[in-house]
């Protein structure tokens, strides 16, 4: 897995690198929910979540940029984020595999 | 070594004054760890604390253990904005809310500790006639169980908050409010030392810098904890570990319906007193809490961060946000300085209401799920958890609570959002 480079780490605020747009402050981002890990049309899948404290793969939007879907691999313990890829299209969104 | 339990009067407080303060004794004495308990406690926060003093003090069990992986209120009690109040629509939450509320105004009586109780009011305000409407909604629900309720148009708002100039125009003007004259703060860390002085008093064991890595098990039934101190037999377990409440769950493999996000809030310098209410403001798509404390800070909270985290290390541009709603409610506050800022992990289940149920097996318990509003519940909880705990029975007021209401759809989702951990 690719690690993003520490830039902007002396930043109160966390930063994003938009595959599109370049780095980004967070606040340009909005979080739409983890990855579901159970199939989607059981109740685990609306409502468990593994609760993993070192890594976590989320869906984000860049909603007040250029509103691109992204798939995020954080460690939501340290707020490192590993990797951060562009989706095709919402579909991949809803059903990633 | 334990210390015979001193009664804080008068008479003591005079007592101490005439030796010099050497008087006093420690508030929970630095028991050693035993190898076996009936109970452990994971998690030496309120809910933890308030458990094992109930099972010691109402169900007469003598060998209880809390364990805390850091300090004794280091995490959520110590890190809350301190509000109590009971305003909730739906009858399981506010009728549990409010046997809350009603322990808290003799708490200081039962604990024999001041923790500062200060029924001040809570407004709930808003920004639209529709907020109005679920307003008056609410409030009557409240009313039909008996629970203080008043309905506040703009101009008895302005009576009530004189502090708050209400004509002046402002980008979402508020419109009225829901006044709870019972709602209040209570000084959160006297809680955490109330509740673990009593606790002690009563010979629980709390152990500090000690934590849980595993759950051992046979035969279907836990039967310890694996902590950094070593093995810890124990007949029943109990976690009330707030923000890491998930990852337990994980750790048991029984996943829960919990995200952890993170929730900031701030204080300012001290000023003479300016605000004599607890004030939130919900307007737009945000919310701004504001109250001061006895010492003259103004705490100030808002939002969930929006993400998932564990390390309490919370975004800027939602400080600016609250802030920005803090300056716009009370105009006369913004050349106040921030003196701190700080953020709390709060564990968000999918329907925003709490998590007391078994986990996993027989005599593993899991009191969680609190969202950002465990604080005022501490009370209640505690003394329902512990009976709960005790006779391997759920209580009336926290049988709704219980994990499989997300399995039939009997969810109390108070807020209306949906599955979503993003509101409480």
């Amino acid at each position: 897995m690719k690690r993003v480079p520490a830039r902007f780490q002396w930043s109160i605020e966390m930063q994003l690198q938009c595959p599109f747009c370049g780095w980004r402050q967070v606040a340009e981002f909005r979080c739409r929910g983890v990855v579901a890990e159970f199939d989607p049309d059981t109740v685990s899948g609306v409502y468990l979540r593994v609760n993993r404290t070192d890594s976590s793969i989320e869906y984000w939007q860049h909603l007040n940029g250029c509103r691109s879907w992204l798939r995020i691999w954080r460690n939501p313990s340290s707020g490192e984020v590993l990797e951060i890829q562009a989706l095709d299209s919402l579909v991949q969104a809803v059903n990633p595999e | 070594m334990r210390q015979p339990q001193q009664r804080y009067s008068g008479w003591s407080l005079a007592k101490a004054a005439w030796d010099g303060g050497s008087y006093w004794h420690r508030l929970w004495g630095a028991t050693p760890l035993q190898d076996a308990y009936d109970v452990v406690v994971v998690g030496a926060g309120g809910h933890g604390l308030a458990t094992a003093y109930h099972l010691a003090r109402d169900h007469g069990i003598r060998r209880i253990a809390v364990l805390e992986k850091r300090l004794l209120g280091y995490g959520n009690v110590g890190r809350n904005t301190t509000i109590v109040r009971s305003n909730y629509l739906l009858p399981e939450n506010h009728n549990f809310y409010e046997d809350s509320l009603r322990r808290w105004e003799t708490l200081s009586h039962d604990l024999n500790f001041n923790v500062m109780y200060s029924p001040r009011g809570m407004v709930e305000m808003v920004d639209s006639d529709d907020g109005m409407n679920t307003l008056a909604r609410q409030g009557n629900a409240m009313r039909l169980a008996g629970i203080d309720s008043e309905l506040l148009d703009r101009k008895a708002l302005a009576r009530f908050v004189p502090e708050m100039d209400l004509e002046r125009p402002r980008r979402f003007p508020i419109v009225g409010g829901l006044l709870q004259p019972r709602g209040g703060t209570v000084r959160h860390d006297a809680v955490a030392w109330g509740y673990a002085r009593a606790a002690a008093a009563l010979g629980v064991d709390i152990i500090e810098d000690c934590e849980v890595t595993d759950v051992r098990t046979a035969a279907g039934l836990a039967t310890g904890v694996e902590t950094s101190r070593g093995y810890v037999q124990a007949e029943r377990i109990v976690f009330a570990v707030a923000g890491h409440t998930g990852a337990i769950g994980t750790m048991l493999g029984v996943p829960l319906p919990i995200e952890t996000n993170l929730l900031q809030a701030m204080v300012t310098e001290s000023v003479k007193p300016i605000l004599n209410t607890v004030l939130v403001w919900l307007y737009d798509d945000a919310e701004t809490y504001i109250s001061q404390t006895d010492k003259g800070g103004l705490v100030i909270g808002g939002k969930l961060d929006g993400f998932a985290s564990y390390n309490r290390e919370a975004q800027w541009h939602r400080l600016a946000e609250v802030v920005e709603g803090a300056v716009a409610m009370l105009p006369q506050i913004a050349g106040l300085r921030l003196l701190r800022q700080w953020a709390g992990t709060c564990d968000m289940t999918m329907d925003g209401s709490p998590i007391m149920d078994r986990l996993g097996y027989d005599n593993v318990f899991v009191n969680g799920g609190w969202c950002y509003t465990g604080f005022k519940a501490i009370p209640a909880s505690g003394a329902a958890f512990a009976q709960f705990v005790a006779t391997g029975t759920a209580p009336d007021l926290i049988r709704h609570f219980g994990l499989k209401r997300f399995a039939d759809g009997t969810l109390l989702d108070e807020a209306g959002t949906g599955p979503f951990p993003v509101e409480h």
